[in-house]
Formats: structure tokens, C-alpha cells, sequence
């Protein structure tokens, strides 16, 4: 951010100053011969297939959950009847993220918490009433795990259950997430295993899925937590490379796998889609060229279907606002446009209470809605990249790849993407910008409709916050000890013992996960086994 | 007005480690002159022992969850330090908003601007006379 501009200079998210138009001269020279090619044509900049949304509109995605088990499980139908063409198992933070049963203390202290995030799953009981009647089979699933040290809990359950309805791992698509930017960049939980241990689990992950589901989508990075959390597009793309990369050489350095089919598990991602809309499209647009560019001149891999970037991105959520929040169904479709215009393969809009509370079922609807009308009703999908060949979205797509290798560069200096996030450089880049935003609202240099200007509200609707169901707690509560009371406890024990001994060895997590979930061994005895071999990581932030 | 500098505990009630809002938060009323003790994720345990040990002059709580967890937080910190004023923030939905304001905690929701909240934390730790 720039606080030093001469009057009439703009600047884009990103910090590029912005030009009143654009000419073909504005294109840089590097990037001209690139605006000829097609979409499905590498670097891919263009869209990932020739044919784009006529063949395959996006998938609509919406994070989902809350409660009980089973109100999730009402809740993704509900989305499903109305539309959504995959779907998202959220699970509760206060557990999930931290691997507490709700029975421990910190969770107890909280108990009206619970559940108010995602449903209670605490051990693969609670994940097939979860999944009871969904088209596991048939559709693109998430089975949570957005957290690191929790995803390979949440995606042994979900295989589990797939397994017990009879279907075939190797046929199965979906994806969890186990994201580092959100475990060690947005959200700093609690406890949490050090980054080594995370870059491990998620290895494990990614290899384990390219042996066992190969249409599977192992890890997802998500630039998304690190723009939410202040980086600036280009950084936001820097950050997501420098991720992906770290994963990468560690798979390349251990060789167990091909590392074309590794890269291939890493080529699904998410992005924000905030508000910027053009530099945001064209941030979409760069992702792709940037990760064919990677993959070829690091690795020499330019198969099509790996070097394809699929992109999933969420609409931002800190743009929501919490006055007059119907205002934010225009923000919502603004930024769902913006993502549709950078070619994503899946999205998911906020809802309009975003601000306030999870979506209630209303909003929920919205974002479905808003995603629809684009997808039926305005031609949209009729032709691939729109905005291709426009002056101004080709010179910002190659001015931002450039700006993003920069900050790539800038972070392997510092040591590479997990010594930035184990030295809190990463987290003070954000703050930094954090401030800076607040800064340019406070200076009435940017606004905010509703709530910098234009802030008289005369409209009749109430929107208050969606509180989930109330029982979530005491439910979950019964649920554990029954669970404790009724499975086979030699086979439960006999599986910690196995997985603590996989935990301390180097041998893959994930086989003796599905034995443990198998087992009904219960989320927080896998934490208590994690926290006894892995330690804890040393938050570098004060929050 | 006093002129010796006035401490504020900043404690998170929920499980949730977004940390965004108060860390900016506490930027602000430590560039405007305030020492900022922050503890994150705290249960109401750890705030009141927190807000009885560090002596502070008020506490802001950063709400991420259901009220009953604010409140229960409130209301502790009250018995155990009467005289202490409190704020707070976070996604803190209408409803929420009034059961804090009902119990005299200063509510700034998100759009606040960091200008209001150091202006009230003046205002309640009698930095200021308005």
C-alpha cells in the first residue's frame, strides 16, 4: 500500500497503479504472444478447456453446517433440492480444529459454542448420520478437514462410510482441504501440530490419494485464508505457490510417488474472489499461467491435466457487511461474477448475513440463487474467457504473475512458506495490510456502502443472526460416552496403539487411520495421541 | 484528565482463531497510548484471573460465539472486579448486540471504525472527559 501517491494516482489491491484506459501498448511484452492463444491451450491463462462453461458450468459449492449431525445433514439436502451440484461437511471448530473430544475442558467452558460452526463429529458414527442419504457415490463431496492435523480424521471418516455403503475408494471424487494458510496463517487455533508435522500429514495425504483415490482432490491450498487475512492478491498468489512448492520438493525428497501425479493432487485450489473485480479476474487468470510456468520450469511437467490449475473460490466474506446487509446479496453476485469471469471450476457465494452469523437457510438459498441466475439466465456461460484480449485484464494478469513471483521469491529468501509461517513474517505482512485498510476507510480514501457512506438505512427487513439448534452439546455429549460404552475397546485400543507407533515412524498416516476410524476411536484420543508425539507449534502471534 | 497510562486486558471467549479483528483492534488503542494485554482464546477462567492479576482498567472482549459464553465471561469479570468497565467486538449479531448493551458493554460490531473504539476505551478508562 502506497500512502504517499500524488492526488488522482489509483491503485489496484495489489499496489499497481492504474491507468485511466488501457491500449495494446499497455500489454507487457513478455505477455503480448500469450493473448493469441485459446482456452485448453497452455499456459492456460485462457481457461482450462477450450469448450469452458458450455460443456461444464461450475460446480456450486457452499460451505455448510451446523449442530447436530443430523441438522447438517438436513441442511446440505436442503441446498442439494435447491441446487447445489456438490457439497460441504462442515465440522464444528471448537472440536475439529483443535482434535478435542466436547468433553474436554476448553470445549466444556464453551459448551453454547458447540456446534455453532459445523456439526459435532466426533467419531464415524457421527459422520454416517452426517452423510446418511447424500450422494456420496455420485457427487463431488467435502468431507472437512480444513484444519491440518484434522483433516486426516475427517477424510478416514468420510472413506470409511463410503466403504461401508459399499463403494469403491478408487471411484469416489471429492476433497477435504487441510490447509496450511488457514491453520497457521488466518486462524491460529489453540494447539496445534508444528508445521513439520502438518507438512508430513499432508504429504502423507497426497500420496496416499494418488495411490488409493485418484479422483480425489488430496490438499487444497487456499489462498483464500491468506487473503482474508489481509495479503494482497499478488501476495496471495505468491504465498499459494510458495505452499504448493513446499510440498512438492518434500514429495520429490522422500520418492515415494511419481511426482507428476503429487503435482497433479496439488492442482486443485482455492482462491477469494473479493470485490476488485477486475484485478480479481485477472488474479484467476494468473493462478493458471503461473502454475503451468511452475510446473515446467521447476519440475518439467507440462502434462495438460496436471499443469490445469482447477480452481474453487469462495466470495470474500470480510467484504460482507453487518449494516444493511441485504447489500451484500449486490456483493455477492458482483463477486461470483468476478470468479465466473476468471474461468473457477467451483464456487461458493457468503451469505448475506455472513457478517452476522452462519448462513441461515435463507441466505444460504440466496447464494445458490445468485449462482444460478448467472448460470441460466444471463448467457454467461455461452462463451470462454470474456475478458480475454482486453488491454486492460491481460496487462493486470501479467502484471500481477510478475508481482507474485516477486513475493514468491521475497518468502524463499525468508527460509521458504513454512519458515515464514513459523517466524510470524507472513502474519505481520498481513497485519500490515490490515492496517492499511482500515487506514484508507478511516481517511475516506475507500468506501464501504452502508457503512462509511451512505449509511441511513430506511429499509423494513430485519436480519438477525442464524443460531443453529441448541442441543448441539448435550447431544454430542450422550453421543461420546456411547460410543466409549458400546464399541470394541480391545479393537479401539489396539488401533491408537497402531496409529501413535505410525506417528512416530515415517510410514504413511493414512492406512492406520482408516483402521482407526474403523475402530470407532474417537477424535479427541487421536488428538491426545498427536499432542504427545508431535508437540505443540509455537505460535509466533499474539492474538 | 490522567496522564498515566491505562492498561486494557483483550481476551477472545470463542474457540475460533480468526484473529484479524482483535489484533487490529489492539494496534489502534496501543498507537493511541493504552498497554494492551492480550491473552487470545481465553475461558472465562483465564479472563478473570487475568483481569484481576494484571490490574487492568478495562477489559475487551473479542465475541465470536454465542452470547452465553460472552455473558457468562460479563458477568464473572464483574463480581470479580466491579469497578472495571468492559467492551467488546466480533461478529456480535443484533439480538447479542442488545443482551450486552442491557448489562452496560459497549458493543462495536464489524464496520466499526478503530476511531470510535479508542474514543470509547478514552472514554472509559477516564482518559478523557466525554
Amino acid at each position: 500500500m502506497n500512502t504517499k501517491d500524488s492526488p488522482g494516482v489509483i491503485r489496484s489491491s495489489s499496489g499497481i497503479e492504474l491507468k485511466n484506459y488501457y491500449t495494446a501498448e499497455d500489454i507487457p511484452e513478455s505477455h503480448r504472444h500469450r493473448v493469441h492463444s485459446a482456452p485448453g491451450d497452455a499456459p492456460y491463462h485462457r481457461g482450462w478447456h477450450p469448450t469452458g462453461y458450455r460443456s461444464k458450468p461450475w460446480r456450486i459449492f457452499q460451505l455448510s453446517g451446523f449442530g447436530k449431525p443430523e441438522d447438517e445433514n438436513e441442511r446440505i439436502k436442503f441446498l442439494l433440492k435447491n441446487g447445489e451440484t456438490g457439497f460441504i461437511m462442515e465440522h464444528d471448530r471448537n472440536t475439529a480444529d483443535h482434535c478435542y473430544n466436547v468433553d474436554h475442558p476448553e470445549v466444556v467452558a464453551r459448551r453454547e459454542d458447540v456446534g455453532l460452526t459445523g456439526a459435532v463429529m466426533q467419531s464415524v458414527r457421527d459422520i454416517a448420520i452426517c452423510l446418511d442419504g447424500l450422494p456420496v457415490d455420485t457427487s463431488f463431496g467435502h468431507a472437512g478437514g480444513a484444519v491440518v492435523q484434522h483433516a486426516p480424521f475427517a477424510l478416514a471418516g468420510y472413506w470409511t462410510v463410503a466403504k461401508k455403503r459399499g463403494y469403491d475408494l478408487s471411484k469416489i471424487a471429492g476433497t477435504g482441504q487441510s490447509d496450511f494458510n488457514l491453520t497457521y496463517l488466518g486462524c491460529v487455533t489453540k494447539q496445534q501440530i508444528p508445521t513439520d508435522a502438518g507438512l508430513r500429514f499432508n504429504t502423507d495425504i497426497i500420496e496416499f490419494c494418488g495411490e488409493h483415490l485418484p479422483r480425489w482432490v488430496p490438499v487444497s491450498i487456499a489462498g483464500y485464508n491468506a487473503a482474508d487475512t489481509g495479503l494482497s492478491p499478488d501476495q496471495e498468489l505468491g504465498t499459494l505457490f510458495a505452499n504448493a512448492v513446499e510440498y512438492l520438493d518434500e514429495i520429490k525428497r522422500r520418492g515415494n510417488v511419481p511426482l507428476e501425479q503429487a503435482a497433479k493432487g496439488c492442482a486443485g485450489v482455492s482462491f477469494r474472489a473479493s470485490i476488485h473485480i477486475f484485478e480479481e479476474a485477472a488474479k484467476l487468470r494468473a493462478a493458471r499461467l503461473m502454475w503451468s510456468d511452475l510446473l515446467r520450469s521447476r519440475y518439467n511437467i507440462t502434462d495438460p491435466k496436471t499443469a490445469n490449475l482447477r480452481i474453487h473460490c469462495v466470495t470474500a466474506g470480510s467484504k460482507m457487511t453487518y449494516q444493511q446487509p441485504l447489500n451484500n446479496i449486490v456483493r455477492g453476485t458482483l463477486m461470483a461474477l468476478t470468479a465466473a469471469m476468471g474461468g473457477v471450476q467451483s464456487l461458493g457465494v457468503s451469505g448475506y448475513d455472513e457478517a452476522l452469523s452462519i448462513p441461515s437457510e435463507h441466505a444460504h438459498q440466496m447464494s445458490l440463487r445468485i449462482q444460478q441466475v448467472i448460470q441460466e439466465e444471463t448467457n454467461f456461460c455461452a462463451v470462454t474467457d470474456p475478458l480475454g484480449g482486453s488491454y486492460y485484464v491481460e496487462t493486470l494478469t501479467a502484471q500481477l504473475a510478475e508481482k507474485a513471483w516477486e513475493f514468491f521469491e521475497e518468502i524463499q529468501q525468508q527460509g521458504g512458506y513454512l519458515a515464514s509461517l513459523d517466524s510470524g513474517w507472513l502474519h505481520a505482512k498481513a497485519a500490515e495490510n490490515q492496517h492499511s485498510e482500515f487506514m484508507a476507510l478511516e481517511s475516506g480514501e475507500q468506501h464501504i456502502v452502508g457503512v462509511t457512506c451512505a449509511r441511513e438505512d430506511e429499509s423494513p427487513f430485519e436480519v438477525d443472526g442464524f443460531m443453529g439448534t441448541d442441543d448441539a452439546f448435550d447431544v454430542a455429549t450422550e453421543r461420546l460416552q456411547e460410543t466409549l460404552r458400546t464399541r470394541h475397546e480391545a479393537g479401539a485400543c489396539a488401533a491408537m496403539k497402531n496409529l501413535e507407533a505410525v506417528c512416530r515412524s515415517e510410514t504413511n498416516i493414512m492406512p492406520v487411520m482408516l483402521d482407526a476410524l474403523e475402530a470407532e476411536v474417537t477424535l479427541g484420543e487421536i488428538g491426545d495421541i498427536y499432542r504427545d508425539v508431535f508437540g505443540d507449534w509455537n505460535t509466533p502471534i499474539q492474538t | 484528565m490522567d496522564h498515566s497510562q491505562k492498561r486494557i486486558l483483550m481476551a477472545k471467549t470463542g474457540l475460533d482463531g480468526h484473529w484479524r479483528g482483535p489484533t487490529i483492534v489492539a494496534r489502534a488503542l496501543r498507537d493511541a497510548g493504552f498497554e494492551v494485554i492480550m491473552i487470545g482464546m481465553a475461558n472465562t477462567d483465564d479472563i478473570v484471573r487475568a483481569a484481576v492479576d494484571e490490574d487492568v482498567d478495562l477489559v475487551g472482549l473479542n465475541i465470536g460465539g454465542h452470547i452465553n459464553v460472552a455473558l457468562r465471561a460479563v458477568n464473572s469479570v464483574r463480581e470479580a472486579r466491579p469497578d472495571v468497565p468492559i467492551f467488546a467486538g466480533g461478529t456480535v449479531p443484533p439480538h447479542a448486540k442488545k443482551q450486552l448493551e442491557a448489562l452496560d458493554v459497549e458493543v462495536f460490531p464489524p464496520g466499526s471504525q478503530l476511531v470510535d473504539i479508542v474514543a470509547a476505551a478514552d472514554r472509559l478508562t477516564g482518559r478523557s472527559a466525554d
